[in-house]
């Protein structure tokens, strides 16, 4: 569209647009947030993915490249009396929200005769725990847990779920043969079907709220609902019948289209029952801020406006895809990430390279401290109703091992969880504490997710 | 664009018009005749008496007996299911082929053995059919973000920014374009409704007439006080290496020329006459923003200076405002009079207010434009811009006529979009919804037009490049496909586009195929094949990174020429800035200020640096050489090695060459001893195969194996053993690239592989990760020389480059013709291609390297113009009922629902 001159005033600061974060928004009441006239059956779907209390329990997965240099991450101690080493210092305030999770392993993401491509690997199986087919073109994951959990939920909320990420894609070379959707997608819907995130904070919000300024954003997106719901009967028609006209490999496609579809109309049903949008009063995000750390904090404040207003339950992070190579000049580091973090044990490359980690998990931490500071429609914060996992699919980028991980995970999940502490695992998959989180959210019928043994216990 | 079929061109042109006019346009294979095998021959056996003797003299050494070197073992293939395993003779095909297995150091089979091998793969393992190959399957094609917008802007005029509003697309064996590896995610169906909405109301007026509305830029308003507009300031160096502030900046610099600016500190003001067309009511808005420029020395306090501006029609005050220092804040200011009919003056005048605050910056009111609005009376109304466009003349009165007209604009539409003419259901369908529509209280007939127009964009068959293939002619394996599709297939190859109406019009009248050479030279010729160039260049090369690759140009000189005053400088300034200076001691504070000025001294000093505009010339370089080669028909070689380059000013200095004037890029001619010419050594090849810091020996080594000589190394192994078990941190420290990466020849892991890509890269190591030219390095001199893998030796990358040409010249015509293969066809390259890339190697050898034989011979082959399988429709399940419904949830395998 060509840009014209906007009459709204885009406010490119993120200090002044968070502070409104908490304070500003109308927020449902507590009452209000149940859909109207539920009845036997619908009730009980009312209490999936809700807290002891009855309020929203949200659930995301936020993901950093490139794995964690193992002696700077894991703290020192016990189960309670553990010291938080230089990587996760700047969590030491969050410490009795969070637990450390050690011995948790994505081990479909080891090479197993596949070869080189760990960075693929780390962030493609990081959330699906499959093998993933290694090939440049014919693309086979597994459907991923914040999409199974967002299909058993899904009519909670507005959105099933949202797709994040800070990586900007250069060209189209990827990691050692396998195609670039196993790099740059986190999230999948099926086995075939990645769910793209969406970088441009200002689409996210948006999508979110609607467009233009504040005081038109409801009836802008209650336009935009009636001009996609005149579009559904013709469009489905049209795909049905092109469906037929193709052969098998080309229907797969079609099926991907058509599916969408269905989740278009969907969200119109939601959204007619879920009444007007809410909408935030401030100024819509310009687009990409310049400076990295000011556009995650930005982004992180999209997740976090997203589960305040509850239009979503699920959501998906990537603040840089695996092998990422950035360089962080912010922090004095002008080599690339990706390149730092095959250290080869050179202090010094060591030292710069928990850096960065550190960079990251300062935008984490600052993400939990703001979650904190946001009240939930029951009285308790944002950050205690909800579970913030935070990891790498590798866990010694230097080696590319895929044991023993790096994982947080934030939040008590409305008391379901017990933070506050330093969990060692003992060699589980990662995929037992997904089955778990799965559960919690009311997933039901779900006896296995990708590699998984049981249910992770004492989380 | 010229295209002149040459020699070789001419002779193949006529010949295929022969073959297709006979409805076969398979290549006729020239190189490899029907050996003596005789067909039924089980292949197991055919392995046994002709491969398995010769494997086992040359290769078992080390891919049999145990020993599984990249996980090859021959002597494992023991029954007919393994030695059917396509993926190894691929393999085994191409390094025979290339010669690179067996290695140059051991014993080599005679070229008739070399030759009985490469049959046997192509005629008993992979069974090809020469005469009828295999066109491939290419998997229903989705218009990536490249190809809708290009689309949207052919169809409708309208630039729609896919890379903002659109998530990015996946892509496969280098290219973006692969019908198998693009999906459609739910997300995007979202946007690409909300984009058809969006697309359709910007360009298709939705009433026969509106208000008029016009901008009345800020430099047309005269201004006597013309000294209040200070030219800006040169770009700030730091601004500059930032590709993502240039591209702001620039873009500013250009805005402001449109504006008119007054001072905060004295009287001034501006005027326009505005011509109103007839007595009525206007809307103006006066768009401001309050401007301000640092002025010189650091640490000023903020200016606390105020004006106000009056705004005023024949001198009368419409408004009045006061402003202060603001920052850049925009403001709206908006209007409504009553005007007469004839001229006005409208007027904006500042006057500062007295202060006593010192001038710390230069505060200027800036006004970009006013926007007018007006007559705001029907009678006044205007036809809008692009009504005629889409409705022609009118909307006729008579019912009938109308029913008609409305069937006829959106029958066009629809052919356009759908990029073939669609069926009468559907086009009933849309007739009907732009009729309930158009016919609503408070709606228009544009109205209802423009909602068919809205489902055709959101429709399946514009996203998706639907193919139909005709009928199977007897005796024939595979079909064509139809006109329409192949139609698509030229433009989407040649334009990332719709086919222009001319190619319509051949298609309906099915005579596209009878004139196919003369319209695929027509497309070339024309300025949209640009497109082709940059996104085939872009990715084939790796350009488009040229962008935002992060080089960081101290580190660079730094590595070039060690300087450990400044080295020890960087670590002083980096461990101290992140503390509060109250905290520092004295003689950190000695330090930090001792370090901050060597620094800042280091950065005013002039030195290479990738701005906005080098890298946008990097870029433009690679495509007016791959454009020069198509357009004078040149050799395909001279991408390699030639004597001449595509420079401007700035990218001759960054590259060391003299006497080239002005931003604009030409072709030059390179001084005999330059290193230069050809892509290895520009620069956009040379910074995107670099780390931020310093060379990448082996990007550079992997990228020449995977893009000029089709031979992409195995992957790295995983736990590949640190560099520090032969050398110790410190040896490490000190070494040149070369030393470091001659370090993989110790290892026996790295070793074989690494023979293959560090020469390579290392060949380049005299251009440094900026693309400049060096002698040294860690003050040592550079020593490009090497050996491919193949045995070939070289001094210097002119050296290499003459090897690339002569020597192996053939396999960058394999790679090429590979690379053109995936983009055109948008798939994976198969086993089944091996006989077409067979024959454009072998034409290109023939033709001396020409661009246009491998161009024509590959949209002539049977997978450009045939399909694999013949369209359903054709065949007797016309209409099975459709059950897609939720086919998903059942098969995946890792979640198990019982």
């Amino acid at each position: 569209m060509k840009k014209h001159a906007s009459a709204q005033i885009p406010d490119p600061s993120r200090r002044q647009f968070l502070r409104g974060v908490g304070a500003a928004i109308a927020l449902p009441t507590f009452i209000s947030l149940l859909p109207r006239g539920l009845m036997g059956a619908e009730l009980a779907k009312a209490q999936l993915a809700t807290t002891p209390t009855g309020a929203p329990l949200r659930t995301a997965f936020l993901t950093f490249p490139n794995g964690a240099i193992p002696a700077e991450w894991w703290p020192d101690g016990g189960l309670t009396d553990f010291t938080l080493k230089s990587t996760l210092q700047p969590l030491a305030a969050m410490r009795s929200q969070l637990q450390v999770l050690g011995g948790l392993d994505q081990v479909n993401a080891k090479p197993n005769g596949d070869g080189g491509g760990d960075h693929a690997r780390g962030q493609g199986v990081f959330l699906t725990g499959v093998r993933l087919n290694k090939s440049a073109v014919d693309v086979r994951a597994g459907v991923s847990i914040d999409q199974v959990i967002a299909r058993q939920i899904a009519s909670q909320t507005r959105f099933s779920s949202l797709e994040m990420s800070c990586s900007t894609r250069n060209s189209a070379i990827c990691d050692s043969g396998y195609a670039c959707a196993y790099q740059y997608n986190v999230s999948w819907k099926s086995a075939t079907t990645p769910m793209p995130p969406e970088s441009n904070p200002r689409v996210i919000f948006e999508r979110l709220f609607g467009a233009g300024p504040h005081g038109e954003r409801a009836a802008n997106a209650q336009v935009r609902l009636l001009d996609r719901r005149s579009l559904l009967d013709f469009v489905l028609d049209d795909t049905r019948r092109m469906h037929r006209r193709l052969g098998r490999h080309d229907q797969e496609k079609l099926d991907q289209y058509l599916s969408g579809m269905r989740d278009v109309e969907q969200r119109i049903q939601q959204s007619e029952k879920f009444g007007p949008n809410v909408d935030p009063d401030r100024a819509t995000p310009a687009g990409i801020p310049a400076n990295h750390a000011e556009y995650v904090d930005l982004m992180l404040d999209m997740l976090l406006l997203a589960f305040q207003t509850d239009s979503t339950r699920v959501a998906t992070m990537m603040l840089a895809h695996d092998g990422n190579n950035r360089s962080f000049g912010e922090i004095g580091i002008s080599e690339g990430h990706h390149d730092l973090s095959h250290h080869k044990h050179d202090p010094e490359r060591v030292r710069k390279v928990a850096l960065i980690e550190r960079w990251y998990v300062e935008r984490f931490a600052g993400f939990l401290r703001r979650m904190e500071e946001t009240t939930d429609v029951d009285g308790n914060s944002l950050l205690h109703n909800s579970r913030i996992i935070f990891g790498s699919g590798n866990a010694d980028g230097n080696i590319h091992t895929h044991v023993n991980l790096p994982i947080i995970l934030a939040g008590a999940g409305g008391g379901l969880l017990t933070p506050g502490r330093y969990v060692k695992h003992d060699s589980k998959p990662l995929s037992n504490l997904f089955l778990t989180l799965a559960g919690q959210a009311g997933v039901t019928g779900l006896e296995r997710f990708g590699d998984s043994t049981g249910r992770l216990a004492n989380v | 664009m010229t295209f002149l079929p040459s020699a070789h061109t001419a002779g193949l042109i006529p010949l295929s018009r022969r073959l297709l006019a006979a409805g076969a346009v398979s290549l006729a294979l020239s190189g490899y005749a029907t050996g003596p095998l005789p067909a039924n021959q089980p292949l197991l056996e055919s392995f046994r008496t002709d491969v398995r003797p010769v494997l086992e003299k040359y290769c078992f050494d080390c891919h049999a007996e145990g020993s599984s070197k990249g996980g090859v073992a021959f002597d494992e293939l023991d029954d007919a299911s393994k030695i059917a395993d396509h993926e190894i003779w691929l393999r085994a095909l191409k390094n025979v082929r290339m010669g690179t297995m067996p290695p140059s150091d051991e014993a080599q089979p005679t070229e008739d053995e070399q030759a009985s091998i490469l049959k046997w793969i192509k005629q008993q393992a992979f069974a090809l059919d020469e005469q009828q190959p295999d066109p491939g399957r290419v998997v229903v094609r989705r218009l990536n973000r490249v190809e809708y917008r290009n689309t949207i802007r052919d169809l409708l005029g309208v630039e729609f920014d896919t890379e903002a509003e659109f998530p990015a697309d996946d892509s496969g064996h280098g290219f973006d374009n692969l019908g198998e590896v693009l999906t459609v995610s739910p997300t995007l169906v979202e946007k690409l409704l909300d984009a058809s909405q969006k697309i359709i109301a910007s360009a298709v007026p939705a009433q026969p007439r509106e208000v008029a509305e016009r901008s009345i830029l800020g430099r047309e308003f005269n201004n006597p006080t013309a000294a209040a507009n200070p030219s800006p300031e040169p770009v700030p160096a730091a601004v500059a290496a930032n590709p993502a502030f240039a591209e702001f900046y620039e873009a500013m610099i250009k805005a402001a020329k449109d504006a008119a600016f007054l001072s905060f500190y004295e009287v001034g003001s501006v005027q326009h006459i505005l011509n109103a067309p007839m007595t009525g009511t206007y809307q103006l808005s006066w768009e401001l923003q309050t401007a301000e420029q640092r002025m010189r020395g650091e640490g000023a306090p903020p200016d606390l200076n105020r004006c106000r501006v009056r705004f005023t029609i024949d001198g009368v005050t419409q408004l009045e405002r006061e402003f202060e220092r603001s920052g850049d804040r925009n403001f709206q200011l908006p209007i409504e009079v009553a005007l007469t009919k004839g001229e006005h003056v409208l007027a904006m005048t500042v006057q500062p207010i007295a202060s006593d605050a010192p001038q710390t910056r230069q505060l200027r009111m800036r006004l970009n434009a006013v926007k007018l609005r007006g007559p705001l009376e029907k009678e006044g109304w205007v036809v809008p811009a692009r009504h005629r466009e889409f409705f022609g003349n009118g909307v006729p009165q008579d019912a009938d006529e109308r029913r008609r007209y409305t069937v006829q604009l959106i029958s066009q539409f629809a052919r356009r979009a759908f990029r073939r003419p669609a069926d009468d259901y559907t086009i009933n369908r849309l007739v009907d919804a732009a009729e309930r529509i158009g016919t609503q209280r408070g709606n228009s007939f544009e109205r209802g037009i423009s909602h068919a127009m809205v489902a055709i964009l959101a429709s399946p068959r514009f996203l998706f490049r639907e193919e139909v293939t005709e009928p199977l002619q007897p005796g024939k394996k595979y079909p064509f496909v139809d006109e329409h599709s192949l139609a698509s297939r030229l433009s989407y190859f040649l334009w990332s586009s719709m086919p222009d109406e001319e190619l319509f019009r051949l298609a309906d009248e099915g005579r596209l195929r009878q004139n196919f050479s003369a319209q695929f030279e027509r497309m070339l010729r024309d300025p949209r094949s640009s497109r082709f160039v940059a996104d085939f260049t872009g990715q084939w090369l790796q350009a488009r990174d040229v962008a935002n690759v992060v080089i960081d140009p101290l580190s660079v000189i730094l590595r070039d020429r060690p300087n450990p005053e400044l080295e020890n400088a960087r670590v002083v300034f980096r461990s101290l800035i992140e503390d509060d200076p109250i905290h520092y001691t004295p003689e950190e504070k000695i330090a930090f200020d001792h370090a901050d000025k060597l620094l800042k001294e280091e950065e005013r000093r002039p030195k290479p640096r990738l701005t906005g505009r080098l890298r946008r010339a990097m870029r433009q370089e690679t495509e007016m050489m791959f454009e020069h080669i198509i357009e004078e028909d040149r050799s395909v070689l001279e991408l390699i090695d030639t004597n001449y380059a595509f420079l401007n000013e700035e990218l001759a200095r960054h590259y060391g060459i003299e006497g080239v004037k002005g931003s604009e890029m030409r072709k030059v001619e390179l001084p005999p001893d330059s290193p230069r010419g050809g892509v290895l050594t520009s620069g956009a090849v040379l910074t995107v195969t670099s780390n931020p810091t310093r060379t990448s020996p082996v990007k550079r080594g992997v990228f020449i194996l995977d893009n000029i000589l089709g031979m992409p190394p195995a992957p790295p192994p995983p736990n590949i053993p640190g560099l520090e078990d032969v050398a110790s941190k410190d040896e490490l420290s000190r070494m040149t690239m070369r030393e470091q990466i001659n370090l993989h020849a110790k290892a026996s892991l790295c070793r074989s592989c690494h023979l293959r890509m560090d020469p390579l890269g290392l060949s380049l190591e005299n251009f440094n990760a900026l693309g400049v030219w060096r002698e040294s390095e860690q003050n040592l001199p550079v020593d490009p020389s090497g050996e491919l893998v193949t045995g070939e030796k070289f001094q210097t990358i002119t050296d290499l480059k003459r090897i690339l040409v002569t020597d192996r010249r053939r396999d960058f015509y394999y790679c090429l013709s590979e690379k053109l293969l995936i983009y055109a066809l948008g798939r994976g390259p198969e086993y089944t291609d091996t006989t077409l890339l067979d024959e454009l190697a072998d034409r290109l050898e023939a033709s001396g390297g020409r661009m246009s034989v491998l161009l024509t011979g590959l949209v002539q082959s049977a997978a450009f113009q045939q399909s694999r399988e013949s369209s359903p429709s054709f065949s007797a399940t016309a209409d099975s009922r459709l059950t897609v419904a939720d086919r998903h949830s059942t098969s995946e395998s890792n979640v198990v629902i019982p």
